[in-house]
């Protein structure tokens, strides 16, 4: 009850109950029950939205269970499917020990991420649809729990509405096959049939579901134009010899980008984070910036203190340790 | 890895990083093959903040990736010089403004970091012999730093300073405080002296397109001038500066900069060893799968296809194959099944496109070139029945190409090459034959066409230049001389004859051309009879005239006629009328032209001709000679000319309807009298409208009598037809040559 109660603040159980009916908010309290799949459907099944509940009514969820079948379970292990999430929550539930349940939400959720990114190598996404997909995702199940939705679902969703965001247009039928070749390895890729559509469709009537729960808020500010704003600020400061010999710019590109396996894409403002990465990418290189009244970073953003950075680095370092750990 | 970089990483991290790396790293080659290299020097430095410790445990985790060669700069960086009024992303002024660096460091880093190549701006503060001082006050390129109050000096000698055309002397045109781009030459860093130059040669490549020498303060760059306002203004900071620049809204500042600063956005870096781009393998990406689905899909398709093709449902069979196609748009398997169907159905060409498509991507494909071969010898035998020899072999030949082993098209060229000896032989025998058949032939025959085509051609030119100078009758003349043109044009008849028969001949044309083209002869009852009616004796009379010496017969004729005509025309003037109105204007360029050219055409050949002949001929033609005196002909017919484009709507309508009409009309030499008849009246009408015109063209010299006797005459000619046809062309015929005769001499 407790996880629930910190997954689904007060605020956006508000909004969540503006979405589903108001009766639906009782059953969302009883998500962790040993039942919760079955309250699942309850959840959004009250008549409020006909179509989301078709996307978490049962049919769909074979659908969904399909491309997180079996045969993907072996290679992407602790894949979350809906009879691993009963066990999990109703476990959780009996120790009380919200400690792994939220690593465990990380986890999932640092893996659904991972996936958005490979997924979005395949598709041939910018960096920038990537990482609206990734605040997409994390905003979504900021408002409502893992366990009630299927977080791949919601991804491959996340992955089609980002490319409408940033005007990258992406085919749905690719993402299916990207995404369906991602669980099932050398597979053969689909055939036109009910199984494609079925996935099409759940795909689509997701899509919707997470623009409700976001309250169709999903134009984003990224860190990104902030950082190579910065970049060629601070490249200019360097001896471009020195500069050419080091790697700021990609390392700090690269760490832009995997922060967004976890969720500090949505607790920090994008420039900090912008700064964060760059900062961390300087140090890892001992590059040195000639030193005046004022740092470089508090030149570039106002209101951000070595606190912040050290926050954001932090957590972002947290996330190669997970890496390291789950992989 | 990368020795130097994880040197100056570790004798930034110092010491605790170089144990982390050793515990880290010690699984990897590069990095113990290079760790003793690094151990020797120690590591003295060790500050950071609070995730110093997390820090370098990433570094040392992370190391064999973050100084891999490979790890920098996957693309080549774009260097290229933006133009500076797009603004594709947000210029900023340089970082060390805000950050407030000391002046010293600021000088030193400057002296440190400007190379030779570097563009620097600068307020020219002395000129002397030897060339000028600059004060620097922004760079131009290369390096964006702030060095406005540093106080650097920079000299240019004069033989930096190109010569400016006539000046002898190329400081003269420069002057104190002039703003100067220039390039930087050579820079003394332990006397801190700067050398620069305007001399385009000095400036690095990649910045050669700017323009060296006298700035304007316009041209002053984005940073410098922002830079400005900096500095005046105490609450701008580096994020307003940002986010009021044009560039920072620029939705696709992101890619422009990625390109700039030399990331690869298709292929990520990623610290995350489970995203390297490496492990990711081709097959995965969507591109790849695609293709593989859609020709999976399209295979499918070409299933069931074949399916409903074994049943026979054909229509359904090339839906599938096109929808299949429509999928994949190269599948080999559709294309084959689609050529085989075609094949089937008998067409054999789009079969042939279909085959030949899928060998194209597949050329190994077995039943594609087995079944064009077939379809090829098919076409080939298609082409033989149609007797195209030699096309049919080019396709036997292609099948061999194919398969040089495929016993039908070996046979069926066997074949073709034999039929194609044997037909060229038996071509070459007729040809032969015939040719001499054509000789002895020409001899007789063809010289009687000749000379009935001299003939004719001699009675053209007479009558047009007739119809030339009797200028009353001009326009309906000139319509039927111009239709007679356009309709034998391929033979090539030229008017330049006499005048004197003008009435004579026009009938004999007609004549002459039922004669001619036999099937105009069939001639509409009516007209004929009614003429008949009007004039039984005239039919006599009119028969004859063409062996006697011309002009008296005509002329009793005409006289004789003139009230017929006219009653004629003004039966018909109303339905002409109406045609002209329906005649639509836009044909009417075109005609006009025509009628035009030949109108003059005819004047002037018919000129001299008419000049001469007219001496002989008979009163009236002589008064008239008197207007149209041979100095006045030039004239005149410019007039005509004019007067032809001037009054278009009246003289040119009624030609030009007569000229479309005559199509029907001519083929029907009766019909055709009465219409020239109506032409005629209805040209005097348009005439007596158009007066006005006309007579400021001066030379009225068309008096309606004449328009009405041509008219009467033609309509008395036209009688003979009664004749068996055959027999008074002949007649004509003759008695035209022998005209000719006689008026060759002449000229």
């Amino acid at each position: 009850m407790q996880s629930v109660s910190r997954v689904v603040s007060p605020g956006s159980v508000q909004s969540v109950s503006r979405v589903v009916s108001p009766g639906s908010v009782q059953s969302v309290s009883r998500v962790v029950s040993p039942g919760s799949m079955q309250s699942v459907s309850r959840v959004v099944s009250p008549g409020s939205m006909q179509s989301v509940s078709r996307v978490v009514s049962p049919g769909s969820m074979q659908s969904v269970s399909r491309v997180v079948s079996p045969g993907s379970m072996q290679s992407v292990s602790r894949v979350v499917s809906p009879v691993s999430m009963q066990s999990v929550s109703s476990g959780g539930k009996r120790t009380g020990d919200t400690e792994t349940d939220s690593s465990r939400e990380m986890k999932t959720h640092f893996r659904v991420c991972r996936f958005i990114m490979e997924t979005g190598v395949k598709l041939g996404m910018r960096s920038v649809p990537v990482a609206t997909a990734c605040v997409l995702y994390h905003r979504f199940f900021q408002c409502v729990s893992v366990s009630l939705y299927e977080p791949y679902l919601v991804a491959m969703s996340c992955i089609y509405l980002a490319g409408k965001v940033e005007e990258q247009h992406l085919r749905t039928r690719d993402i299916i096959n990207v995404c369906h070749r991602y669980f099932h390895q050398s597979s053969d890729p689909l055939n036109c049939d009910t199984e494609f559509w079925e996935l099409r469709d759940s795909v689509v009537q997701c899509e919707l579901l997470v623009l409700r729960q976001l309250n169709f808020h999903v134009s984003l500010q990224h860190p990104h134009k902030y950082l190579l704003h910065y970049l060629l600020s601070v490249k200019s400061l360097v001896n471009r010899h020195a500069w050419s010999r080091t790697p700021v710019a990609e390392t700090s590109w690269a760490l832009l980008r995997d922060c967004y396996h976890g969720n500090m894409c949505v607790r920090h403002a994008p420039q900090h984070i912008a700064i964060a990465t760059l900062y961390l990418a300087l140090h890892s290189y001992g590059v040195e910036l000639p030193v005046g009244q004022r740092e470089w970073w508090q030149v570039l953003c106002e209101d951000v203190a070595k606190e912040h950075i050290d926050t954001i680095i932090s957590d972002l370092l947290h996330l190669y340790d997970m890496e390291a750990k789950w992989t | 890895m990368d020795r130097d970089l994880l040197r100056q990483t570790l004798s930034y991290h110092g010491q605790s990083l170089f144990a982390q790396l050793k515990c880290e790293q010690n699984e990897n080659p590069d990095f113990t093959a290079i760790e003793p290299d690094l151990s020797k020097a120690s590591y003295q430095r060790n500050d950071g903040g609070g995730v110093k410790t997390l820090v370098e445990q990433f570094i040392a985790r992370k190391a064999d990736i973050l100084f891999a060669p490979s790890w920098k700069n996957s693309v080549p960086v774009d260097d290229e010089l933006e133009d500076e009024g797009e603004e594709p992303y947000a210029i900023m002024p340089p970082l060390e403004q805000f950050m407030e660096v000391s002046f010293e460091e600021r000088r030193n880093l400057l002296y440190r970091d400007m190379e030779r190549g570097d563009i620097v701006i600068g307020r020219i503060n002395s000129i002397r012999d030897f060339g000028f001082f600059v004060t620097l006050i922004c760079m131009g390129g290369g390096l964006e730093r702030d060095i406005e109050d540093l106080e650097i000096t920079a000299l240019c000698p004069l033989r930096d300073v190109p010569s400016n055309g006539s000046r002898d002397d190329p400081l003269s045109y420069y002057q104190v405080n002039d703003l100067i781009r220039a390039g930087v030459k050579d820079i003394d860093r332990y006397h801190e002296k700067i050398t620069i130059s305007l001399q385009p040669s000095s400036v690095a490549a990649s910045l050669v397109s700017l323009k060296l020498g006298v700035l304007s303060k316009d041209d002053l760059p984005h940073h410098y001038s922002r830079s400005l306002r900096v500095a005046n203004d105490n609450t701008e900071t580096y994020e307003r500066v940002l986010e009021g620049t044009l560039g920072y809204s620029n939705p696709s500042n992101v890619e422009y900069l990625l390109r700039k600063i030399g990331i690869s956005d298709t292929q990520p870096p990623s610290l995350m060893r489970w995203l390297q781009s490496k492990h990711f393998l081709e097959d995965d990406f969507a591109t790849a799968i695609r293709k593989k689905q859609s020709a999976s899909w399209a295979l499918k398709c070409v299933r069931v296809g074949v399916d409903h093709f074994k049943s026979g449902r054909y229509v359904e069979a090339m839906n599938e194959y096109n929808k299949a196609l429509e999928i994949d748009r190269n599948n080999v398997e559709a294309l084959v099944a689609r050529g085989a169907l075609y094949a089937n159905k008998g067409s054999l060409l789009k079969a042939i496109t279909d085959f030949e498509l899928a060998l194209e991507s597949c050329p190994t494909h077995r039943n594609a070139k087995k079944y064009l071969c077939q379809t090829l010898v098919e076409r080939g035998g298609q082409l033989e029945e149609e007797e195209k020899l030699v096309t049919a072999e080019g396709f036997y030949r292609k099948a061999l190409s194919l398969d040089d082993s495929f016993p039908d098209a070996k046979e069926a060229l066997r074949k073709i090459e034999l039929l194609i000896q044997k037909s060229l032989k038996l071509r070459e025998e007729t040809a032969a034959r015939e040719a001499e058949k054509s000789k002895n032939v020409e001899t007789s025959a063809e010289k009687l066409r000749k000379i009935l085509k001299e003939e004719k051609r001699m009675k053209r030119r007479r009558k047009r230049s007739s119809s030339s100078s009797t200028s009353p009758s001009s326009s309906s003349d000139r319509s039927s001389s111009g239709h007679r043109k356009s309709k034998k044009k391929r033979k090539h008849r030229r008017s330049s004859g006499g005048g004197k028969c003008q009435r004579r001949v026009s009938s004999r044309d007609n004549r002459n051309v039922t004669g001619n083209e036999e099937e105009w002869y069939p001639a509409p009852p009516n007209t004929s009879a009614s003429f008949l009616d009007q004039k039984p004796g005239v039919f006599d009379v009119s028969d004859r005239p063409e062996e006697e010496p011309d002009q008296r017969p005509s002329k009793t004729r005409n006289s004789a006629h003139s009230l017929n005509s006219s009653t004629s025309v003004s039966a018909n003037a109303p339905d002409n009328r109406g045609r002209f109105e329906d005649d639509p204007f836009d044909l009417s360029p075109l005609r006009a032209d025509g009628s035009k050219e030949k109108g003059i055409w005819d004047k002037a050949s018919g000129r001299e001709v008419n000049g001469r002949e007219r001496e002989t001929s008979r009163g009236r033609r002589v008064s008239q000679e008197d207007h149209i005196g041979p100095q006045e002909i030039p004239r005149s017919s410019e007039k005509d000319k004019n007067r032809r484009t001037s009054s278009s709507t009246s003289s040119e309508h009624s030609s030009k309807s007569s000229r479309n009409d005559l199509p029907s009309l001519s083929r029907i030499s009766t019909s055709r009298r009465s219409d020239s008849g109506s032409y005629c009246s209805a040209d005097r009408d348009n005439r007596e409208e158009n007066r006005g015109i006309r007579r400021s063209d001066g030379g009225d010299y068309r008096s309606p009598p004449y328009s009405s006797r041509n008219g009467k005459a033609r309509a008395g000619g036209s009688q003979k037809k009664e004749l068996p046809s055959n027999l008074l062309d002949l007649f004509s015929q003759i008695a035209q040559f022998e005209k000719e005769k006689c008026i060759k001499p002449q000229k």
